[in-house]
């Protein structure tokens, strides 16, 4: 019963996923904005394990997405002649996370010494100095890129290349989502949730209390690195078949994972859910029905709604709710 | 129980402490005395290991912990209250004393501990499920001195515990830091509140421009020369 009341939470988020897999497979034209939504709530899902539960600001949070596209793209395009099937994505994908969390070890150790603001003005240098480190010294094809689509059709021929760039890739975005859901709650069930709740309160207090303060925020951002490596290696570099910097080192992306997250509820399992969801369809169909106009019209809703819920939609939900709801929405 | 040899420590180049010694004893209340900007707050931040030490030697229970971590120090039997309380105004009063029972060391006396503050703070047991945020000034003070005790400590360092209190809430500070030494521990105060602290204490340490320039029993430094000169510049 223990168990059950601690992870009743999954339960709403599953339903979710489980729902918007539906409605992709079942309604012909719909798998794209399903998966466009899913991209999102992903984004969050990743960014929350750091940003919501640390209460850290990560500005440079995106060029672990692109690490993550790197990692698959050199798999791919070095190992293509190896034969080694279906093999080479699941190499793509552990190498994604290496070089994301490696990445994030580096930053974490130097930037994580750093309080707040601080932390967040320092990360903004590392996503810009990495794409021109990249372009400049003419790493990993430089201002080129690496383009793996002849890879792909070489290695499963043109018809599941295909499948995999329209349908494999989205279905490992569902994965991650479900897995990043899966070990945020992990997290906040365990000590560690209870440390990360005490250093995003009053990393002072938390020091007082006998919290390895560093040891915790550096854990939360080696798993948030590693999630954003998959999802880059993913829904980028699957997908598209390609990688360029100039593409993959976009803070705008930071910048959405911040509202997204802010959006939904920092700290909360559903928070980055419902703001990828609001997100989501919203730049969708705002792109759709006033292309061009999408950023204009969410800036000042992102004001509203940000003003009207400070904690986020779920942050304000909770507030209302009572005892058995609850514990079924963290 | 506590020495502190030619501590030094400073923020950036700048230097604060030029050598400070002391000896805190098992049982006894020790005060650190000394006007605005002598480096108090520093001495018990540097013990603690909020600012890192740059020379000297912290000795707990006989062993050397100058360059542990503070969460290493709370795991030995050491803690602070912080000036400025530093609660979780967002949760409850229970929440902020069971949060305060982090380590290993603390959670096995979870209970007792619990037991503990309970009975030394009753106000706390009454406004268990009220926000922390929503307490008084006095009450929020006793809470932060609450969740100390919830590590299980030997030793507290407090730092000025009575600041922006009404008097009445003073001498109840007052009070309660004679209870927390009738009940074993050991505790190592900063105060602005010269009398009343000297009251209650056992030994008392004159800190003047980052260094101990007195230290002795309660009535050795009550009637010295250095203590007139530190606060009355005679």
């Amino acid at each position: 019963m223990r168990f059950f009341e601690k992870y009743a939470s999954l339960i709403p988020v599953l339903l979710i996923y489980a729902i918007l897999f539906a409605i992709g497979i079942s309604f012909p034209g719909m798998w794209q904005p399903v998966a466009f939504i899913m991209f999102y709530i992903t984004l969050g899902q990743a960014f929350n394990i750091f940003l919501g539960l640390t209460g850290y600001v990560d500005f440079g949070y995106v060029a672990f997405l692109a690490l993550g596209a790197y990692g698959m793209a050199i798999a791919v395009d070095n190992l293509g002649g190896a034969n080694l099937g279906y093999g080479i994505i699941l190499i793509g994908l552990l190498l994604a996370i290496l070089m994301a969390s490696i990445l994030s070890v580096a930053v974490g150790a130097v930037a994580l010494r750093l309080r707040g603001a601080y932390f967040a003005i320092a990360t903004i240098g590392v996503n810009e100095g990495f794409r021109y480190f990249v372009e400049g010294a003419r790493l990993w094809g430089g201002s080129e890129g690496i383009i793996i689509s002849g890879d792909m059709r070489n290695i499963f021929g043109r018809e599941t290349a295909n499948f995999i760039s329209t349908f494999v890739s989205d279905i490992l975005v569902f994965i991650i989502a479900i897995l990043a859901a899966i070990v945020t709650i992990l997290i906040m069930n365990r000590r560690m949730g209870y440390a990360l709740m005490a250093v995003r309160e009053d990393e002072d207090a938390a020091k007082v209390m006998g919290i390895n303060v560093t040891k915790y925020k550096v854990m939360a951002f080696i798993t948030s690195a590693s999630f954003a490596g998959l999802i880059g290696a993913s829904a980028w570099t699957l997908k598209m078949t390609y990688v360029f910097p100039s593409d993959v080192f976009l803070i705008t992306y930071t910048v959405e994972a911040i509202v997204i997250v802010m959006l939904g509820g920092a700290g909360t399992l559903m928070g980055p859910i419902v703001g990828g969801l609001i997100y989501g369809i919203l730049k969708y169909y705002l792109s759709i029905t006033l292309p061009g106009f999408q950023l204009l019209v969410l800036a000042p809703l992102l004001i509203v709604i940000v003003v009207a819920f400070p904690d986020g939609v779920v942050g304000a939900l909770r507030r209302r709710l009572t005892g058995n709801v609850k514990k079924y929405l963290r | 129980m506590l020495k502190v040899e030619g501590l030094e420590s400073g923020y950036g180049t700048m230097q604060v402490l030029w050598g400070a010694d002391l000896e805190v004893k098992k049982g006894t209340i020790t005060t650190v005395l000394g006007p605005n900007g002598a480096g108090k707050s520093t001495l018990l931040n540097t013990i603690f290991g909020l600012v890192k030490p740059w020379n000297g030697r912290i000795i707990l229970n006989g062993e050397d912990v100058t360059f542990d971590p503070p969460h290493d120090k709370v795991e030995k039997g050491l803690t602070i209250v912080l000036e400025g309380r530093h609660l979780f105004p967002s949760m409850t009063v229970r929440e902020n004393l069971i949060l305060g029972a982090y380590t290993d060391r603390a959670m096995e006396k979870l209970e007792s501990s619990l037991e503990l503050v309970y009975s030394l703070f009753p106000v706390l047991k009454e406004r268990a499920e009220q926000m922390a945020g929503t307490l008084s000034g006095g009450e929020q003070q006793m809470l932060a001195i609450a969740r100390s005790l919830m590590t299980n400590p030997d030793i507290v360092l407090m730092d000025e515990p009575s600041q922006g209190l009404a008097p009445k809430l003073v001498m109840e500070v007052f009070d309660t830091i004679t209870k927390l030494k009738n009940e074993g521990l050991t505790i190592l105060l900063v105060e602005q509140n010269v009398f009343a602290s000297l009251e209650i204490s056992d030994y008392a340490y004159v800190l003047n421009e980052g260094r101990i320039v007195l230290g002795g029993t309660i009535d050795e430094v009550k009637d010295s020369e250095e203590i007139k000169k530190v606060y009355l510049g005679l």
